[in-house]
């Protein structure tokens, strides 16, 4: 039989960065195949490549034994392609009809559309996923779950042949997860292939028959899951060695610094408490949106609705801080918060190197007085970071991704902050960098600072970390010290079922 | 089934009464002064509720009705037309060029094609911002209405007076363009796929999420285009409209309508960042600050004071449409 699906020798890059590289990839038709890898192992690019949103470097899409190339997300749905993303792609202002049926309306007498046949089939549609909502309904009215179940809906009105759930019961409950998984069987029944995208190990066994693994953007392996265990699943998806990118670690820890006692995330379910040493470089591991970064940005305010207490040297603050005032309040505190989206969050990229660096420095005087000289201390800095530029008068945008982030953390060690909170230190830099990055990490750790880190890259967090936190459902469900953690430990504990 | 109604989207609580998440926007608010100010003028005045005030309020009211309609299209996927004032000034001034009606005519919508597609090339091809990119339509067109016709003169055709004051079986020709352009209006935006369109987009823009639409396979460029085209469309209808009525040219008889028509949209609950809004309400908030501008004038109020009456309406109104309530 013709697969539904063949992929081959497909690569993408974004950039300098192989997302996808060289990747074959096959699903039989009334077969439920798991697509598993580590954060950024690159399963959601080869699956929005399939689905029309990214289009391959090189390599070939079959579709039933048909080569195709998609402009579109709608071509891909019309060629037989569902998905349902982790992104919602659903517009929020039209009604769940005209959702359905956008692009592609049923039309009357002087081209008005008809909306009662447009409701009366996506009513059928819904049906048979055993909803009974209005079609009529807008979208924004809509729950995540809701709107994940119109998208298969979508799907199956489309009558399509392959359909593509990334991460479909990651916003749903337990029931609404019963609910899903009988549809995927009726599908799965009805002979259409499903690819199935998931960090819960539970549901893979329950679900699927087959399994890729994919890992740094290369095919790992493929086999059938009943020829494999959890454990075997998991060694499949590590194995790499990052060693000797790191430097030692420390030989003992100083006081607390900073101490967050009975922390409650607004989706949260338990406290969570841990504690933060002079010297220590403090790793927060975990599959994304486990509540990574909900944690540290409720430390600046931009969490609404978390409680807690929270000391910093041995100053209390009380959260929740408000958003606007949080970055600058922990600021005064001597804490400072590198955001992980550099370009957006971090960076002013067409504003030279001096004031990226400066501008925090600047920024803690009162707002009339005017700006100090500081383009001694500048250079001093991007000496100390190794900023390669050629003054410090070049906008940070034209400067390489390893050096705009040494120039973000620049900022920070201009302002001699005592406690650094840093979101993915090492995202989209080259390896080179990374372990300069790392050094410094470690350097600054040696001067007495006090590090967390936040990172997609487990084995990052294993070489450069003191201790770990392991965060799952927003809970810390794991503690280790970073000598003693492996990939695999860390895995199994993200992974927690 | 359970997920059926039972949950909804933090903070996005549903209001069934009439803050409901509605893609119509909040179009109530300028009914509910339009009845207000109706009822405080039959209460204050003798001279309002007269057919001969009927008919001029209508006529008064009419070329912003139109514009209006022009401008939410443009609105509705998160766009702005300011050139629409311009475009009505140089209808007048074409309008009153010597020649025949048949060519006159043909030439003042000939124009708003092309002003209409230069506006959309710049903003989708060009990546001009729709304020910038209407802001120098509106001066250019502006340049070329004055050239024509430096001050107010000349005269229009007869057939264009006679199109707007003449009445076909004792009715006034007024009433017959207000239908027409309210249908012409309801087939663009709600009884077309090309209207679909425009919410989609701009749904798309004000969610954040741009390429959704352009996702969906829809041809999005072209639509924003054809929106600017139309756009200039209905303002040099209103252009004729007013031709008609004061019989000349006039390079400075628009110069108050493309902000006038941002309000009017505006107030009738159409948000301006796009994807909620409705004809209903759009014709609704023109009609209110015509309403207000008859009844103010019958009050005997000055034209600085109706200024201000009209700013702190629109801020009120607007103010009252929170963007968490309406649909998005």
């Amino acid at each position: 039989m013709l697969p539904a699906v063949s992929m081959k020798g497909v690569t993408k890059a974004f950039g300098s960065t192989l997302a996808v590289d060289d990747v074959s990839f096959e699903i039989s038709p009334g077969r439920v195949h798991a697509l598993m890898g580590e954060n950024g192992a690159g399963k959601s690019t080869l699956m929005k490549m399939l689905a029309g949103v990214h289009r391959p470097d090189s390599g070939e899409i079959r579709i039933a034994g048909q080569v195709v190339t998609f402009a579109d997300p709608r071509q891909a749905l019309a060629a037989g392609i569902s998905t349902v993303f982790q992104e919602l792609s659903l517009l929020p202002n039209l009604t769940i009809a005209e959702n359905m049926f956008l692009g592609k309306e049923i039309v009357g007498q002087f081209g008005i559309p008809v909306r009662a046949a447009m409701t009366a089939r996506t009513s059928d549609a819904l049906a048979e996923l055993g909803m009974t909502i209005d079609p009529n309904t807008l979208v924004s009215e809509l729950s995540i779950a809701e709107r994940q179940f119109v998208e298969i809906a979508h799907g199956i009105k489309a009558d399509a042949q392959v359909f593509i759930l990334d991460e479909p019961t990651a916003a749903l409950n337990a029931a609404d997860v019963e609910v899903l998984n009988a549809q995927i069987r009726k599908l799965k029944a009805a002979g259409k292939a499903i690819i199935y995208i998931s960090h819960r190990m539970d549901e893979i066994f329950a679900m699927c028959d087959d399994v890729t693994v994919m890992k740094d953007g290369r095919h790992v392996s493929t086999q059938p899951l009943n020829t494999l265990t959890p454990d075997a699943l998991i060694a499949l998806m590590v194995g790499r060695d990052l060693e000797d990118l790191f430097p030692c670690r420390a030989t003992n820890l100083g006081h607390v610094v900073l101490s967050c006692r009975d922390l409650v995330l607004p989706a949260g379910t338990e406290p969570l408490s841990f504690d933060l040493h002079a010297g220590e470089i403090l790793g927060i591991a975990g599959l994304e949106g486990q509540g990574q970064s909900e944690i540290v940005r409720s430390f600046i305010g931009q969490v609404p609705g978390t409680h807690g207490a929270l000391s910093v040297n041995n100053t209390p603050v009380k959260l929740p801080l408000a958003r606007q005032v949080g970055v600058r309040s922990m600021q005064r505190q001597r804490v400072g918060f590198v955001p992980e989206d550099r370009k957006e969050e971090g960076l002013l990229l067409g504003a030279p190197i001096s004031e990226n660096i400066g501008i925090s420095l600047q920024s803690a005087r009162p707002g009339f007085k005017p700006l100090i000289r500081l383009r001694e201390t500048v250079i001093r800095i991007m000496k100390e970071m190794r900023v390669k530029a050629e003054s410090p008068n070049m906008p940070v945008g034209a400067l390489s991704g390893g050096n705009q982030q040494k120039v973000l953390l620049g900022r920070y060690l201009a302002s001699d902050m005592d406690i650094l909170i840093i979101e993915e230190p090492t995202r989209g830099v080259d390896i080179g960098a990374k372990a300069e990055i790392y050094r410094l990490l470690r350097d600054l750790a040696e001067q007495g600072k006090a590090i967390i880190v936040l990172s997609r890259e487990t084995v990052e967090l294993i070489g450069l970390c003191d201790n770990i936190l392991v965060v799952h459902d927003r809970k810390i469900v794991a503690k280790m010290l970073g000598c003693e953690a492996t990939e695999h430990a860390i895995l199994n504990a993200a992974l927690k079922t | 089934m359970s997920t059926s109604k039972t949950h909804n989207l933090p903070g996005t609580k549903p209001n069934r009464w009439l803050g409901k998440n509605s893609r119509q926007g909040n179009w109530w608010a300028a009914l509910l002064l339009i009845v207000t100010t109706v009822l405080i003028l039959l209460a204050t005045t003798d001279d309002f509720a007269t057919p001969q005030n009927a008919n001029n309020l209508l006529a008064q009211a009419m070329p912003l009705i139109i514009v209006a309609i022009g401008q939410m299209i443009v609105i509705v996927l998160a766009g702005m037309d300011l050139s629409v004032g311009s475009v009505m000034s140089l209808t007048t001034a074409i309008l009153a060029l010597d020649g025949s009606p048949l060519v006159l005519i043909p030439l003042v919508f000939l124009a708003a094609v092309l002003i209409g597609i230069v506006n959309g090339v710049a903003i989708v091809r060009l990546n001009v911002h729709p304020i910038i990119a209407t802001l120098s339509m509106q001066f250019i067109v502006l340049g070329i209405a004055q050239i024509l016709r430096p001050v107010a003169g000349g005269s229009v055709p007869d057939l264009v007076v006679s199109l707007v004051t003449g009445s076909v079986f004792g009715v006034p020709a007024p009433v017959f363009w207000a239908i027409f352009v309210v249908a012409l209006g309801w087939k663009i935006l709600h009884g077309s796929r090309f209207g679909l369109y425009l919410f989609a987009i701009g749904g798309g823009v004000a969610s954040g999420q741009d390429d959704t639409a352009h996702n969906f396979g829809l041809k999005d460029g072209r639509s924003i285009i054809i929106a600017y085209v139309f756009s200039a469309l209905f303002a040099a209808l209103a252009g004729t409209f007013i031709a008609g009525r004061i019989a000349s040219g006039d390079p400075g008889v628009g110069s108050q309508f493309a902000l006038d028509s941002i309000t009017a949209v505006a107030i009738g609950g159409t948000q301006l960042s796009g994807g909620v809004g409705g004809l209903h309400g759009s014709i609704l908030g023109a009609v209110l600050m015509a309403l207000l501008a008859n009844g103010m004038n019958l009050a005997g109020l000055s034209a600085f004071l109706q200024g201000a009456i009209k700013g702190v309406i629109l801020l009120l109104v607007v103010a009252m449409q929170s963007r968490k309530k309406m649909g998005l």
